[in-house]
């Protein structure tokens, strides 16, 4: 079982809608997973079921026992995000401000705060359009993202492609660099990295194949919106071509991306066009290069 | 000398853990006592972030000299792992626990 991580650094390069279309591609015989949880938009393109959801918690976050608590203030005094707020001498934690660092019950004198879980959202088992399995998430409001969520995400989608069978899990990865992102990387046979050939698409590139390498994984580029800036395009071909990196495919620029989102389609679906084949090419190296 | 090998269980038939940071095992093999110690690691798996870190940290306890694993710690607990002195062996991703002492053994994996 091989894990295929989609990644790119910056937002906005196509990264999911190009996961789509492989989710698409490959068909029923695949599992999917989507880390990128912070923005989860993969479930817009491949209508998930929401079959089976199940609660996750992550964090910690402060209460206060009204019965026990005197009123001192002093755990508003120190809390530095301003999570406690007084009304009439009662003092009470606003859930969304408390960052779950625990300050606050060291100091109580009556011990009256308690640090519980804080319920960070859900996450679900579903069947996709193509009748595949995919893992996703849905953040509750003022959660955040974790390497835990998405290592809980990877886990299940692992479990069930062992049940079934399957040998590729297609991961759309979280996006920047950090705990998400190499929570994400971990364990993977391939990352695909998208990229667009502007000045930030080709910085956080740079960036993020840095953690790439880090981790010793080989890794695939689609260069998409190619020409936006013929310059940088160059720039980025000779930075993957001195770190070894193939090119999958290159995309010019296409409003297609645009209208087939609108749709809820994925660009294999939405129609026959120049941009499917470029993904089919994709798809195939991809696949080439896992062996 | 002693080695630590990141495992998803506690014996030499274990498939080694790629992950790093969230490691569920720490298989400890003392070559010259020829001893084993398995550490269960998996409190990790409620870490929300800095797992990596938080491993190296149980890692520089150990006293090893030479730690086995998958991808490979990050920058963040390499920089942990590199002020105990202990050598980082990575690509054993895909392999038991013993598979991979015996690739050490021959000079099959690449050193950090």
């Amino acid at each position: 079982m091989k894990e295929i991580v989609v990644i790119s650094g910056k937002g906005g390069t196509g990264k999911t809608s190009i996961t789509a279309s492989f989710a698409m591609l490959a068909g029923p015989e695949i599992v999917t997973a989507d880390c990128d949880v912070d923005a989860a938009d993969l479930h817009l393109l491949l209508k998930p079921d929401f079959r089976i959801e199940h609660d996750f918690y992550g964090g910690f976050a402060a209460s206060i026992d009204k019965s026990l608590c005197i009123g001192c203030g002093i755990c508003a005094s120190v809390c530095h995000f301003d999570a406690i707020v007084e009304n009439d001498s009662i003092y009470s934690v606003l859930p969304i401000h408390c960052e779950g660092c625990g300050y606050c019950t060291e100091v109580c004198p009556s011990l009256a705060i308690q640090m519980h879980d804080r319920f960070t959202g859900k996450w679900y088992d579903s069947t996709i359009k193509t009748q595949g399995r995919m893992i996703h998430a849905k953040l509750g409001i003022g959660a955040d993202n974790s390497g835990k969520l998405v290592a809980k995400v990877k886990k299940e989608a692992r479990l069930i492609a062992e049940r079934l069978g399957a040998e590729i899990i297609l991961i759309d990865g979280a996006p920047g660099i950090g705990c998400p992102v190499i929570s994400s990387l971990s364990g993977a046979a391939l990352t695909v990295l998208v990229t667009e050939a502007t000045m930030a698409g080709f910085h956080d590139l740079k960036r993020v194949y840095e953690l790439v390498k880090k981790f010793n994984i080989p890794a695939g580029c689609i260069i998409n919106k190619v020409d936006l800036n013929r310059e940088i395009a160059e720039d980025i071909r000779d930075f993957l071509k001195s770190e070894g990196i193939p090119v999958l495919v290159e995309i010019p620029y296409d409003e297609i991306f645009y209208q087939a989102m609108t749709a809820g389609k994925t660009i294999i679906e939405f129609s026959h066009n120049a941009i499917a084949e470029k993904m089919q090419k994709a798809w195939s190296e991809t696949l080439a290069l896992i062996g | 000398m002693k080695f630590v090998i990141t495992a998803k269980g506690n014996s030499w038939e274990s498939p080694v853990d790629e992950r790093f940071g969230r490691a569920q095992y720490f298989f400890i093999f003392d070559e010259a006592q020829d001893t084993v110690e398995v550490v269960n690691n998996s409190d990790i798996n409620s870490v929300e972030h800095g797992a990596g870190p938080k491993t190296a940290g149980a890692i520089a306890g150990l006293a090893a000299d030479v730690l086995i694993t998958g991808n490979g710690p990050g920058k963040n607990a390499a920089s942990v792992l590199q002020k105990t002195g202990i050598k980082i062996y990575t690509g054993a991703g895909s392999m038991s626990v013993r598979e991979a002492y015996t690739a050490f053994k021959s000079g099959l994996l690449g050193q950090l």
